[in-house]
C-alpha cells in the first residue's frame, strides 16, 4: 500500500499536476482539518472531517491513483464518518460544556504553541533537503525508487491499478497483511466484551 | 594447625548460626539463655580466631597472604567473575582477633543490660548477625567482599539504632545513619566500579602494594582511593559525613560501644589500610595526593569534634564526639602514610572506648537511665568497679603514660611530625591541641560523674516509680550492676592499661610487635623515618605534658562537680561560642533545613510538575476525577488525558528540535 | 482484459512461501483464541465448561507456541539467522528470546489471573482470548523486520491491551485506565505511523534489511532531514509503548487502574515487545545513523530514571509506585539500547544483550511485585496504598516475604536477578565509554534502593500504633495459580541472580541481530 503511494508520488514529479488545482485543495483539506477541531458541535466536526477526507481522495485522483480515492472515499468518508455520526447520535449532541471543563488554563495555549512548534520544528527539518527514496552516497537521490515490478509505472487502466495493489499484499506484504485478521478478532471480542452490561451482579458474569 | 587457615569460614559462620538460631527459636529460648547462645557463638569465634593467629604466624613469606575462595561468581562468561572468598593475612587476622574479642566482652554485657527488654533475644540475634557482617568485612578477600560485609554491618547498625523505634529520636537517628551511609556507600562503589573497570578484577591480592598498579595515571588512581575514602568517611563518621554518629547513641548502649565505637566505624580506617596501595600510589605522583585529603579530613574531625565534646551534657554524646575525634586521629596517620600506627590506635581505642562506653552504660544502667551529666556526680561511692575501670579509660584516653591510649596516640602524632615538611608539623600541632582538648572534655566528664557533689537525689526521685527496669535499690540511689556487665569492664580495663605493649616504639629491642606483625600486609607502604631518640623522646614529653595540662584544666574547673546553680562553667566561660560549640556548629541544623527546605521543594516541584497525585494530593489515587465527573466518557473529556497528550507533544517538540539540528 | 496482459500477470505471481515453522508460534497462540471464541459460541448453555476449557486451551497453545519457539531455536542453530516472508520476519537470536520472555510473560499473567478473575467476578474466556491475542501481537512483533509489520503488531497487542486494562466494567478506574490508555495510544500510534511514513520516504523501503542497508551507503553525516524526523517520532511512538520519560504520563493512571493482572502482564510483557521493537529498529536497522539518534535515547534514558526514581519516592499508593519504578526500569533499558552500537574495545558485553538481559529479568520482577499486589488487594481492587501495608510482615509474613524479595530484586540487591541486570547495564555503559549515563544509572539505583526499600521498612517495622490483632487477621490464602506464579518468579529471580552465566550466555547469542 505505501509502496504505491510511492510510485504516485513519483508520478507527481512525472504529471506536473496543476500547481493551482493542488494549492485550492490543500487548502480546503487544511480548512476542514481545522474545522474537525474547533467546531464546538460534534456533528459539525463529522462533517468537515467528510469534507478533508474527500479532498484527500481528489488529491488521490490527480495523482492517477483512483483505486486509493475510491477506497478513501468508501471507507473513510462513508463508513467510519457514518459510525461516528451513530455515536454521536446515541450519546446526544447537545453535550456542549463537554468541552469547557478544563481546569487547566494554559492547556489550550500549550498545546496549540506546542502544536506549531512541532509543525514549524518537522517543516523546518524536513525542507532543507527534501529527498525522497534510496540515497547514493553522495546524499542524492537515486534515480529510480524500487517499484512494483515496473507495473506501477505503466498508466494502463483502471485494473492495472488494482492488480498490482492485490500482488503486493499477497506477496511481499502477506504476512503483515495476515495479521491484520488478528485485529479484526480483536475488535470483534473487544466489542463484545465492552458493550456487556456493567450493571450485572458479579457473580452471574459467566452464565452470560 | 594450617588447616585453620581454611576454616576460616567459621569464623564469621558461627555468630550467623547465633543469629538464626536466636532469630527463630528466641522466644521459646528464653531470656537469658538467648542472650548467651549469642555470647557463646562469638566466643567460639574468637576461640578459633586465637588459632588461626597461630596458624598464620607459623607460615612465612607468601604464606602470610591465605586466600580461601568460598564461590567463583559468573564462573565461565569471559574473563569476568566474582571470586567470593577469604584473605587471611596479618590486617585481617589483627581484626577477627579484636572483634570477636571485644564483641564476646560486649555480647555479655548486654546479657545484663538488656535484661527485661521485650525484645530481648531480637536484639542478640541483631548484636551477632552484626559480628558476623563485621567478620565478613575484614576477612573478605576483595572489595566486592567486604562491601558485602559493609552493608550487612551498615543494615545491623541501623537496626539496632533503631531498636527502641517507639522513641521518635531513635526512629529518626536510624534513618539518618542509614542515610548519611549510602552518601559514603556510593562513593565505595563508584570505587570498585572504576577499580575494576581499569584492572579487571577486586581482589586484594592484586593490589598488594602500589606498584602493582603501574600502568594506571596518578589520576585514576588518586580518584579511586579518594572514592574509596568516601565510603571511609560514611562509616568512620568523618566531617561532613559524621552527622549520623552523634545521634547514633539513642541505640542502647553496647551497641554505641560495640558498633559505634569500637568495630563498625573503625571500617574505614580499615578500608584504607587495606586499599593502601592506591593511596601510596596516588602520594608517589604529583599534583593532589589523596593521603593529604585523608591526613586533613582526619585532622580537621579530630579537632572539630574535640571542641564540640566539651559542650555536651549527654554522657553517651561526650563519648561520642570522642569517637569522631579519635577516629579523627587514626585517619590522620593513614593519611600521611603510618598505616600501622593508625590500626595501633585503632585497637587500643577499641580497648578504652569500648570501656568507657560499658562504664557509661553501667552508670546510665544503675541511675535508672539518666544519661545527663549534670544530674550526676559523686558516683563512684555507689559504684566502685565502674567508677574504677572509668578512670582506667580516663587516663587510658588522656595519654597519660603508660595506658594504652598514651602509645599509640603518641605513636601518631609522631609520625605526623616526621611524615615531613610544615604540613606534617600542621598536623602535628592541630593533633596535640586536640590531645589537650581531649585530656579536658575526658577530665570534665569524669568529674561531673564520678566525684563532686551528689545531684541525682532530686532528679531520681521524679524518675522513679515510672521506670520499671530494675528497682533493686528501695531508696533509688544509683546501684552497681551486675557481674556480667562489671566483668567485661574489668577485662577491658586491663587491656587499657597493657595494650599499649602491643607496639612499643623501641627499635633496640624490637618491641614494635604490631608494626612487624602487620608489615606484610602494609607492603610498600612509605617507611616514616622516626628523628633521633632525643626528639622522638622530647614529643612524648610535649604529648603527656598537653595531657596533663589539659586534665589539670578540667581539675580545676570542675573539681567540686557542677555549682550549685546547676550553670557549666565552660559555658560562661566560652561566652557565646559555647552555644555554637553545644550545635556541634550548627552543621546539621543547617543541613536538616536544607534538606526539609530547598531539597523537599525540589523534590515536590518535580513531582507536582509530572503528577498530582503525590502524597498529599486526591486521597485515593483515580478516584477525585470519578467523583467529579461520574460517567466515564466524560471523565476523559475532564482533565488528565489532555494534559498528557500536551506533555507527550512537548516531547516531540523537543525531539524534533534537536533533531532539526541533525540534519542536513 | 486483455487476455495476454492477464496471463503475463498471472504467471509473474510467484505465491509466497509459507514458513510453516517460523510463524508457527504466532498461528499457535491465535488458534487457540479462535478455538476458544468457538467454544464460546458451541457451547452456550455451559459457561462453566467453557471457562474451564478455555483455561486448558490457554494452557495448551503456550506450550505448544512454546514448542514451535524452541523449534525455530533449533533451526537458528541449523541454518543460521535469516528473514523470510519477502523479508518481513526476521528470524534470530532476538526473535527467539524475546518470544520466550513473552510467552512466559503470558503463561504467569494467566496463572495470575486466575485467582483474581475468580475473586472479582469476571471469569469470563474473554479474559482469555485478549490475553491471547495480545500475545500474538507481542510474538509477531518480536520477529517484525518491516516497518509496517512493526506497526501492524504494536496495534494488535495494543488494542488488546485497551480492552483488558478497562476488562473490569464495575469499576470505574478500569474503564477510565482503559480508556486513556486508548486515547494517548492511539495518539502515539499516529505519530509512530506519521515516523513510518517519512522513514519510508527518506529510504524508499519499510523493510529493515533494506533501510540498514541504504545507511550503510549514504555519508553518516549528511542524513536527510526526512529521516531523522522519522526518527524523532519512531523514539516517540516507541517511548510512548516502553513508557519512558517524557512519554510516561499514562503509566501510573492505567496501571493503577487496570486490574492487577492485567497491570503485570501490561508491565513486564508490553515492555518486553515494545523493547525487542525498539532494539531490531535502532539499534539494528539504524545502526548507521546512531550518532543522530544516540544523544536522543541518552536524554530519554536520563529521565526516565529522575522522573521515575523520584517520582516513585514520593507515591502514596504501591501500584502507583510500582508504575514509576517500571519507568525507571525503561531508563536502564534504554541506556542498554543508547550504548548498543557504541564503538567498544572490549566488547564483552554489548548493549543489546545487556538490554534483553534486564528485560528478561524486569519482567520477572514486576510479574512477582504486581502478583503480591494482586494476592493482598481486596476484591474491587482496594488495599494498595502503602498504608495498607504496614506491619504485613506480621499479618501475611509469607506474601511479605516474596514482596520483600522482588521489591529487593527490583533494587538491584547482589544475589537477586535484578543485581545481575543492573550490573550488565551498568558494564555495558562503562566498556562503550558512557561513563556519565553508568553514574546516572548508579544515582538512580542508590535513591531507586531508597524507594523500595521504604515499602520493605512498612512491611517490617513495628510502631507505636500498631494493631495488636495483626498478627491474628486470617492469612489470605493463595489459590493454586498465583501460588505456582509467584513460586516460578521468586525462584527463578534468585536463579538469575546466583547463577546467571547461562542465561547471559544466551541474552548475549540472541543479540545477532539480521539487521547488522
Amino acid at each position: 500500500m505505501n509502496a504505491l503511494l510511492l510510485a504516485a508520488t513519483k508520478d507527481v514529479v512525472a504529471f506536473h499536476v496543476n500547481p493551482v488545482l493542488f494549492y485550492a485543495l490543500a487548502a480546503i483539506a487544511i480548512a476542514g482539518a481545522t474545522g474537525v477541531v474547533i467546531s464546538r458541535n460534534p456533528v459539525h466536526s463529522a462533517l468537515f472531517l467528510v469534507m478533508t477526507m474527500i479532498i484527500i481522495a481528489v488529491f488521490f485522483l490527480t495523482l492517477s491513483a483512483p483505486m486509493v480515492a475510491i477506497v478513501q472515499v468508501i471507507v473513510y468518508a462513508s463508513a467510519i464518518v457514518v459510525l461516528f455520526l451513530f455515536v454521536i447520535m446515541l450519546l446526544g449532541i447537545d453535550r456542549h460544556e463537554m468541552l469547557a471543563t478544563d481546569d487547566r488554563k494554559y492547556q489550550r495555549p500549550a498545546g496549540a504553541a506546542l502544536g506549531l512548534l512541532t509543525l514549524g520544528g518537522l517543516i523546518a527539518t524536513v525542507i532543507g533537503n527534501w529527498q525522497l527514496g534510496p540515497q547514493t552516497s553522495s546524499g542524492r537521490a537515486l534515480s529510480a525508487i524500487p517499484t512494483l515490478d515496473g507495473v506501477a509505472s505503466t498508466t494502463a487502466g483502471e485494473t492495472d491499478q488494482i492488480r498490482p495493489l492485490a500482488r503486493t499484499l499477497f506477496t511481499q506484504f502477506a504476512w503483515q497483511f495476515q495479521v491484520t485478521a488478528v485485529l479484526l478478532v480483536i475488535a470483534v471480542v473487544g466489542a463484545v466484551v465492552l458493550a456487556r452490561r456493567s450493571t450485572r451482579p458479579a457473580r452471574t458474569e459467566v452464565s452470560a | 594447625m594450617q588447616r585453620f587457615l581454611d576454616l576460616v569460614w567459621v569464623i564469621p559462620a558461627l555468630p550467623a548460626l547465633g543469629a538464626v538460631i536466636v532469630l527463630l527459636f528466641g522466644k521459646r529460648i528464653g531470656e537469658p539463655k538467648a542472650g548467651y547462645i549469642a555470647t557463646a557463638t562469638i566466643g567460639t569465634s574468637f576461640v578459633w580466631s586465637v588459632f588461626t593467629f597461630f596458624a598464620l604466624q607459623s607460615q612465612h613469606g607468601e604464606g602470610r597472604h591465605h586466600v580461601y575462595n568460598l564461590w567463583k561468581w559468573f564462573a565461565g562468561t569471559g574473563d569476568f567473575h566474582v571470586n567470593f572468598g577469604f584473605l587471611v593475612d596479618p590486617l585481617s587476622v589483627t581484626m577477627i582477633l579484636f572483634v570477636t574479642g571485644i564483641g564476646t566482652l560486649i555480647h555479655l554485657y548486654s546479657v545484663g543490660y538488656m535484661h527485661g527488654d521485650p525484645r530481648y533475644s531480637r536484639f542478640f540475634a541483631y548484636l551477632n548477625l552484626f559480628a558476623a557482617s563485621m567478620l565478613v568485612l575484614v576477612l573478605g578477600s576483595s572489595f566486592l567482599m567486604t562491601f558485602m560485609g559493609w552493608e550487612g554491618v551498615g543494615l545491623c547498625s541501623y537496626l539496632l539504632i533503631s531498636f527502641w523505634f517507639e522513641k521518635n529520636s531513635a526512629a529518626v537517628a536510624g534513618k539518618k545513619a542509614f542515610v548519611t551511609n549510602r552518601v559514603g556507600d556510593f562513593g565505595f562503589m563508584l570505587g570498585m566500579f572504576l577499580i575494576f573497570s581499569k584492572f579487571g578484577t577486586l581482589d586484594y591480592v592484586r593490589f598488594g602494594s602500589h606498584e602493582a598498579l603501574t600502568g594506571v595515571s596518578h589520576t585514576t588512581v588518586t580518584a579511586m582511593a579518594l572514592l574509596l575514602f568516601v565510603g571511609a568517611m560514611g562509616k568512620s563518621a568523618q566531617v561532613p559525613l559524621h552527622i549520623w554518629l552523634p545521634d547514633a547513641m539513642e541505640g542502647p548502649t553496647p551497641v554505641s560501644a560495640l558498633i559505634h565505637a569500637a568495630t563498625m566505624v573503625t571500617a574505614g580506617v580499615f578500608l584504607v589500610s587495606r586499599a593502601h596501595a592506591f593511596f601510596d600510589f596516588s602520594a608517589i605522583g604529583n599534583g593532589i595526593h589523596a593521603g593529604t585529603v585523608v591526613a586533613w579530613v582526619g585532622a580537621i574531625t579530630a579537632l572539630g569534634a574535640a571542641t564540640v565534646a566539651i559542650r555536651q551534657n549527654d554522657i553517651k554524646r561526650v563519648l561520642a564526639y570522642s569517637t569522631l575525634s579519635q577516629l579523627g586521629y587514626m585517619f590522620l596517620a593513614c593519611g600521611v602514610g603510618a598505616y600501622t600506627a593508625g590500626l595501633f590506635h585503632m585497637v587500643t581505642h577499641a580497648f578504652f572506648k569500648a570501656l568507657l562506653f560499658l562504664g557509661s552504660g553501667s552508670v546510665i544502667h544503675g541511675m535508672h537511665h539518666e544519661q545527663d551529666m549534670r544530674k550526676m556526680g559523686g558516683l563512684r561511692k555507689f559504684m566502685p568497679i565502674t567508677g574504677a575501670t572509668f578512670i582506667i579509660g580516663w587516663l587510658a584516653i588522656a595519654g597519660v603514660p603508660p595506658f594504652a591510649g598514651f602509645w599509640s596516640k603518641d605513636e601518631i602524632l609522631a609520625k605526623a611530625f616526621f611524615s615531613g615538611g610544615a604540613q606534617g608539623k600542621a598536623l602535628w600541632a592541630v593533633g596535640m591541641l586536640a590531645a589537650l582538648l581531649t585530656a579536658f572534655y575526658m577530665t570534665r566528664q569524669v568529674w561531673m560523674v564520678f566525684f563532686g557533689n551528689e545531684r541525682f537525689r532530686d532528679s531520681l526521685a521524679d524518675d522513679h516509680g515510672h521506670d520499671g527496669h530494675d528497682d533493686a535499690n528501695a531508696q533509688g540511689d544509683p546501684h552497681e550492676s551486675p557481674i556480667t556487665m562489671t566483668l567485661p569492664l574489668l577485662v577491658l580495663g586491663a587491656l587499657s592499661i597493657v595494650g599499649g605493649f602491643l607496639s612499643l616504639p623501641f627499635t633496640k629491642p624490637n618491641l614494635e610487635f604490631l608494626a612487624r606483625w602487620l608489615e606484610p600486609s602494609l607492603e610498600g607502604a612509605k617507611d616514616i623515618h622516626p628523628g633521633a631518640f632525643t626528639s622522638g623522646f622530647l614529643l612524648s614529653v610535649g604529648a603527656v605534658v598537653v595531657g596533663i595540662i589539659g586534665i589539670a584544666i578540667g581539675f580545676t574547673v570542675y573539681k567540686r562537680g557542677l555549682p550549685d546553680d546547676g550553670v557549666d562553667p565552660v559555658e560562661t566561660k566560652l561566652g557565646p561560642l559555647a552555644n555554637v560549640l553545644e550545635n556541634a556548629y550548627f552543621f546539621d541544623i543547617g543541613l536538616a533545613k536544607f534538606v526539609s527546605g530547598p531539597a523537599t521543594k525540589f523534590a515536590t516541584f518535580l513531582a507536582e510538575g509530572i503528577d498530582r497525585k503525590t502524597i498529599d494530593g486526591a486521597v485515593n489515587g483515580v478516584g477525585r476525577t470519578v467523583k467529579e465527573a461520574g460517567d466515564g466518557l466524560r471523565r476523559m473529556q475532564t482533565g488528565l488525558v489532555r494534559n498528557y497528550a500536551l506533555g507527550i507533544v512537548a516531547g516531540v517538540a523537543m525531539l524534533i528540535a534537536y533533531m532539526w539540528t541533525r540534519a542536513i | 482484459m486483455n487476455p495476454v496482459l492477464f496471463a503475463v500477470l498471472n504467471t509473474e505471481l510467484e505465491k509466497p512461501r509459507i514458513d510453516w515453522p517460523i510463524i508457527a508460534p504466532v498461528v499457535a497462540l491465535f488458534v487457540t483464541a479462535l478455538v476458544i471464541v468457538l467454544l464460546r459460541a458451541i457451547l452456550r448453555t455451559q459457561p462453566k465448561l467453557v471457562y474451564q476449557l478455555s483455561i486448558a486451551a490457554a494452557f495448551v497453545g503456550l506450550v505448544t507456541s512454546g514448542a514451535f519457539v524452541g523449534n525455530e531455536w533449533r533451526i537458528i542453530h541449523r541454518s543460521g539467522i535469516f528473514q523470510t516472508f519477502s523479508g518481513a520476519i526476521a528470524v534470530d537470536g532476538m526473535t527467539v528470546f524475546v518470544q520466550a520472555i513473552v510467552l512466559i510473560a503470558t503463561a504467569l499473567g494467566v496463572l495470575l489471573a486466575l485467582g483474581y478473575l475468580r475473586r472479582e467476578g469476571l471469569e469470563t474466556p474473554e479474559y482469555l482470548v485478549l490475553l491471547l491475542l495480545s500475545a500474538t501481537g507481542m510474538l509477531v512483533m518480536a520477529h517484525a523486520n518491516d516497518l509496517v509489520l512493526v506497526f501492524v503488531a504494536l496495534e494488535v497487542f495494543s488494542i488488546a491491551l485497551y480492552i483488558l486494562a478497562a476488562f473490569d466494567r464495575r469499576r470505574a478506574e478500569s474503564q477510565e485506565a482503559g480508556l486513556k490508555y486508548f486515547v494517548l495510544g492511539a495518539f502515539s500510534s499516529a505519530i509512530f505511523l506519521y515516523g513510518i511514513a517519512l522513514t519510508y520516504g527518506a529510504t524508499g523501503s519499510t523493510s529493515l534489511t533494506e533501510i540498514a542497508t541504504q545507511l550503510g551507503v549514504v555519508d553518516p553525516k549528511a542524513h536527510t532531514g526526512l529521516l531523522v524526523a522519522g526518527f524523532a517520532l519512531l523514539i516517540v511512538g516507541l517511548g510512548f509503548k516502553v513508557s519512558a520519560a517524557p512519554f510516561h504520563m499514562w503509566t501510573p493512571d492505567v496501571y493503577e487502574g487496570s486490574p492487577t493482572p492485567v497491570t503485570a502482564f501490561m508491565a513486564s510483557a508490553t515492555k518486553v515487545a515494545a523493547f525487542a521493537a525498539f532494539l531490531r529498529i535502532f539499534a539494528g536497522a539504524f545502526a548507521q545513523a546512531s550518532d543522530d539518534w544516540r544523544p536522543a535515547i541518552y536524554v530519554l534514558a536520563v529521565l526516565s530514571l529522575l522522573v521515575g526514581t523520584i517520582a516513585a519516592a514520593i507515591q502514596s499508593d504501591v501500584k502507583r509506585m510500582l508504575a514509576y519504578s517500571s519507568i525507571a526500569h525503561a531508563g536502564y533499558i534504554l541506556i542498554g539500547l543508547q550504548v548498543a552500537n557504541a564503538g567498544s574495545k572490549r566488547n564483552e558485553l554489548p548493549g543489546t544483550a545487556a538490554s534483553l538481559f534486564y528485560l528478561l529479568v524486569y519482567a520477572l520482577m514486576a510479574l512477582g511485585a504486581f502478583g503480591v499486589v494482586q494476592s493482598i488487594n481486596h476484591r474491587g481492587e482496594t488495599n494498595h496504598a502503602i498504608t495498607d501495608y504496614k506491619q504485613l510482615s506480621k499479618r501475611q509474613p509469607l506474601l511479605a516475604a516474596l514482596l520483600t524479595l522482588f521489591l529487593l530484586a527490583q533494587a538491584g540487591v547482589p544475589f537477586t536477578g535484578g543485581f545481575i541486570a543492573k550490573l550488565s547495564i551498568f558494564r555495558s555503559a562503562v566498556d562503550a565509554g558512557q561513563y556519565q549515563l553508568a553514574i546516572a544509572g548508579m544515582l538512580a539505583a542508590v535513591i531507586g534502593a531508597f524507594v523500595y526499600l521504604r515499602l520493605v521498612v512498612t512491611m517490617y517495622a513495628t510502631g507505636q500504633d500498631d494493631d495488636p490483632d495483626a498478627a491474628n487477621e486470617p492469612r489470605i490464602k493463595l489459590d493454586v495459580g498465583s501460588r505456582i506464579a509467584l513460586t516460578i518468579t521468586a525462584s527463578a529471580i534468585i536463579v538469575l541472580g546466583v547463577l546467571p552465566n547461562w542465561f547471559l550466555d544466551i541474552a548475549h547469542q540472541a543479540t545477532q541481530l539480521l539487521t547488522r
